[in-house]
């Protein structure tokens, strides 16, 4: 039982990390209609850039966390200049390329300037232990839920009670009808797309104290983001984090119970099964945006 | 139907209390749709009245949550549209759809396909069977296209045509495949007075000499008045009338339910 | 007529390639014509049929992890091997085919990257079937027959190269097929409006598997003929990244156009392979180069090539 509950916790732990990035994908795609498969880089470089100040320039976590949000916020901007400015009104297979394209780019561009050498965020805050009952977690992964509960927490208030927020639900309605009303759409998306960014990178920067950094993470992250989304619903927020946190439990007793070597497919079969029996995504939304 | 209308003729189409339910919207509640052998049936109505809605279940898009659709007296209720199509149903659509980056000669070949009796093999070897056939189908499209004065833009690329010019190709698109049944989407939508009147005799001709059944669903009531032979109209996803043409546009329910209260007790009166 | 004998003579020319190329330029050019076979069968189901696929360097390695595994467990040789490895490909084709049938767009790509990750991840993890890391030593072709009456001995690098443009013509001849007949049209009606071809009595069912299965069939056969050449399967040769390079080939080439694959081909095979010290970037090359095609130029060089014909005429 002992076991079953520490198990329950890092399935949490990772769960929130799937939540955070996966809330950014299904926003943009929410919001905007298109996609950005280079999110699993922000994760990464979110990392990174985390490790750097920490480790190397030895600032304190709190610092870290906040040039991670700040580094992060500046990929975004540039991530939608590229993306989202030239591709926007043509055909929307293209910008799964050029996001994909993107990918490319900020993976090698991390193989060359950084290295393929994994790396782990070490702070003083992963010596301080937490314990819950009979779950040990150390300090810096303890505060990865709590993280997630917060950044989600304060997108869902910004989203139903602020001016931006409405701006931003009234876009994924009525595009045209937001534009007629004043809402300055490139301002949005430039706003979805930090947000978004920033929800990646804060998760890669927390995560890499729980797993090793290295420029091709990127590639699993995207999937598992996707795997949330198709399985919480496109363009749910809730359903991103109710969908994100089962991910992580489900991967966490499938890798303690039935095998390491199969953590990363079983959330691969979970979406072929629901996209086989249930064609509409598992809340009975449609997977197309029309 | 009433026992003052009969149908003398076989029906091609019998929908019988169909019913579609959105959430908490029934968008079309128990709603009976006929067309006999030969007929052209309007089905008319405002705008929200479940039209489109009844299209779609009549071509498989939706599936009904009540009621049966039977096609020359085989049940396709939960048929998908392919196989509709196959089965001869033919339809246009509102906002009209051509497959862009082909030539009009192949957007209509492309309606033949189901016809083709040479399988695939034959026209992967381009056999000269296959060839023979394609032939033979490319100028039976021609020959139809002429029939709709646009023979000369055969080989063209079909988005170089006017909209009027394209949804004349999209009449005779659906004529090439042989259908029973032709589902015509408000096909005047857009086109200007004389291509309406092309329209209307284009229409006539494709019952006439093709013996194609149609309903035709419409919100020029010019189009409806000449065309067809009965009008089914939908209100709020209920069937309010039913009759000849003339004797449904004095309906006073029909009357209010484009119009409003008013105006209805004014045309009694 | 004037394409068949535009096309012959190509291929002669292509033929006599090993009288002026050294050993480097010999192997580069293999390269070439075997992205030519992968570009241009995933030209068919992300071309002509408008489903985007990231998976071909999955039945890249199918092909060959065919080929390797059978030649080591059977001991078969080439002309039991080469069809095995289209066969089998092709079936994982459906595999991946009938999941994709239900989504569209953004989804559909991720379906495809999970198939090509599940693939690769397989290939690595199931050490005992694939070999692991490593992978599997292939053999030479070596002495073989066709029908036991024309012999020859496959060995050098000349006659390797000769195997690889053989396979390059027949595919291009099997693709010109299938793109002129009515499956092809059909791929193309599917793409350009999968409702209304469904209206049309089209099963897009059927349909869209077709080009899933014939796109899998054309990688397995490069990947196929690609062990032997390499004489050896391993996993790193069909990542993700392999994907994305037969990618750019297409897309810079020009999508949904017959020749635009071939085109892209040659152009990205041979010039990465020529920057010498600077083949570090290569990848990176790669991905830039995908975004500036797919956002300035988005039908590729035939594209230009059209705009150009259209202007003179």
């Amino acid at each position: 039982m002992d076991l079953f509950l520490q198990y329950l916790a890092n399935g949490i732990v990772v769960g929130s990390s799937y939540v955070l990035v996966a809330v950014g994908l299904t926003l943009i795609f929410g919001i905007l209609g298109i996609v950005n498969f280079a999110r699993g880089e922000f994760y990464m470089l979110g990392g990174f850039a985390g490790i750097g100040l920490a480790t190397v320039l030895g600032l304190p976590l709190i610092v870290s966390l906040l040039g991670v949000v700040a580094f992060a916020a500046l990929l975004g901007f540039l991530a939608e200049q590229i993306l989202n400015r030239q591709v926007k009104d043509k055909d929307p297979t293209n910008s799964i390329v050029s996001s994909f394209g993107l990918a490319v780019v900020l993976q090698n561009a991390a193989l060359l300037v950084i290295g393929p050498q994994p790396m782990l965020l070490r702070t003083d805050l992963s010596m301080v232990p937490v314990e819950i009952g009979p779950v040990y977690l150390p300090l810096q992964r303890a505060l990865i839920p709590v993280a997630m509960i917060v950044l989600v927490g304060a997108l869902h208030l910004l989203l139903r009670h602020t001016w931006v927020g409405m701006s931003l639900r009234a876009m994924a309605q009525q595009p045209t009808v937001a534009r007629m009303c004043g809402i300055r759409v490139s301002r949005v998306a430039i706003v979805t797309f930090m947000t978004g960014a920033v929800f990646a990178g804060v998760a890669g920067f927390l995560m890499s104290s729980v797993f090793m950094v290295h420029p091709l993470i990127g590639n699993m992250i995207v999937l598992k983001a996707f795997t949330v989304v198709i399985l919480g619903g496109m363009g749910s927020v809730t359903g991103a984090a109710a969908a994100g946190l089962m991910l992580g439990l489900v991967e966490s007793m499938t890798s303690a119970y039935l095998g390491n070597g199969l953590r990363d497919i079983v959330g691969f079969l979970m979406v072929v099964i629901v996209l086989l029996a249930w064609p509409q995504g598992i809340f009975g939304r449609n997977l197309e945006r029309s | 139907m009433t026992g003052t209308e009969t149908i003398m003729t076989r029906p091609v189409l019998e929908a019988r209390g169909i019913v579609r339910r959105f959430g908490g919207i029934t968008a079309v509640d128990r709603v009976d749709v006929t067309v006999g052998e030969g007929e052209i049936v309007g089905l008319i109505g405002p705008n929200g009245s479940g039209k489109s809605t009844m299209v779609n279940l009549l071509t498989g898009e939706l599936v009904p949550d009540e009621g049966t659709i039977r096609f020359a007296g085989k049940d396709i209720t939960g048929v998908a549209p392919y196989r509709r199509a196959r089965l001869g149903i033919a339809r246009s659509f509102q906002m009209l759809r051509m497959f862009s980056s082909m030539s009009v000669e192949d957007n209509m070949l492309t309606a033949t396909h189901i016809h083709m009796k040479r399988g695939l093999l034959s026209s992967l070897l381009n056999l000269p069977s296959a060839r023979a056939e394609e032939d033979e189908v490319r100028a039976k499209a021609r020959d139809l296209l002429a029939m709709f004065e646009l023979e000369k833009f055969a080989r063209r690329p079909v988005t170089a045509l006017s909209i009027g010019q394209q949804r004349m190709v999209e009449l005779a698109r659906g004529v090439l495949s042989e259908p029973r049944l032709f589902l015509l989407d408000e096909p005047a939508a857009g086109l200007a007075p004389p291509n309406v009147d092309r329209l209307i005799a284009l229409i006539k001709r494709m019952r006439d000499e093709f013996g194609i059944s149609i309903l035709l669903i419409e919100h020029d009531m010019r189009v409806v008045r000449e065309l067809c032979d009965r009008v089914v109209v939908l209100d709020s996803g209920e069937l309010i009338a039913e009759g000849h043409p003339e004797t449904v546009v004095n309906d006073p329910a029909v009357i209010e339910a484009y119009i409003g209260k008013g105006w209805s007790r004014r045309a009694q009166a | 007529m004037k394409h068949l004998a535009l096309f012959a003579a190509a291929i002669a020319l292509l033929a006599l390639a090993p009288m002026v190329l050294g050993g480097h330029g010999l192997s580069v050019m293999t390269l070439t014509l075997t992205n030519l076979v992968l570009a241009v069968g995933l030209n068919l189901v992300a071309g002509y049929c408008g489903q985007f696929s990231f998976a071909q360097a999955a039945f890249f390695g199918i092909g060959a992890y065919t080929t390797a595994i059978m030649s080591r467990d059977l001991g078969t040789g080439v002309w039991i091997n080469l069809p095995a490895g289209i066969i089998i490909a092709g079936l994982f084709g459906l595999v991946l085919g009938v999941p994709a049938l239900r989504v569209k767009g953004h989804f559909l790509a991720i379906v495809t990257i999970a198939f090509q990750t599940v693939v690769y991840l397989t290939l690595v993890q199931w050490t005992d079937f694939t070999g692991g890391q490593n992978g599997i030593l292939v053999p030479g072709v070596g002495e073989t027959s066709i029908l036991g009456i024309i012999r020859f001995n496959v060995q050098s690098l000349e006659s390797y190269y000769w195997l690889t443009l053989a396979l390059a013509a027949l595919a291009i001849i099997v693709a010109w097929r299938l793109v002129h007949s009515r499956l092809g049209r059909e791929w193309i009606a599917v793409r350009d409006d999968e409702t209304l071809a469904q209206a049309v009595g089209v099963n897009t069912t059927t349909t869209k598997l077709s080009a899933f299965v014939a796109s899998a069939a054309f990688a397995g056969a490069a990947g196929a003929l690609n062990a032997y050449t390499m004489r050896t399967a391993a996993p790193d040769d069909f990542t993700i990244f392999i994907s994305s390079i037969i990618l750019a080939i297409m897309i810079l080439g020009g999508k949904g156009t017959f020749l635009g694959p071939i085109v892209g081909a040659f152009i990205l095979t041979i010039i990465p392979e020529s920057l010498g010290e600077f083949s570090r970037y290569k990848m990176l090359f790669f991905g830039v180069l995908l975004i500036l095609t797919i956002t300035f130029l988005p039908g590729g060089i035939m594209q230009l090539v059209r705009n150009a014909r259209t202007r003179r005429a």
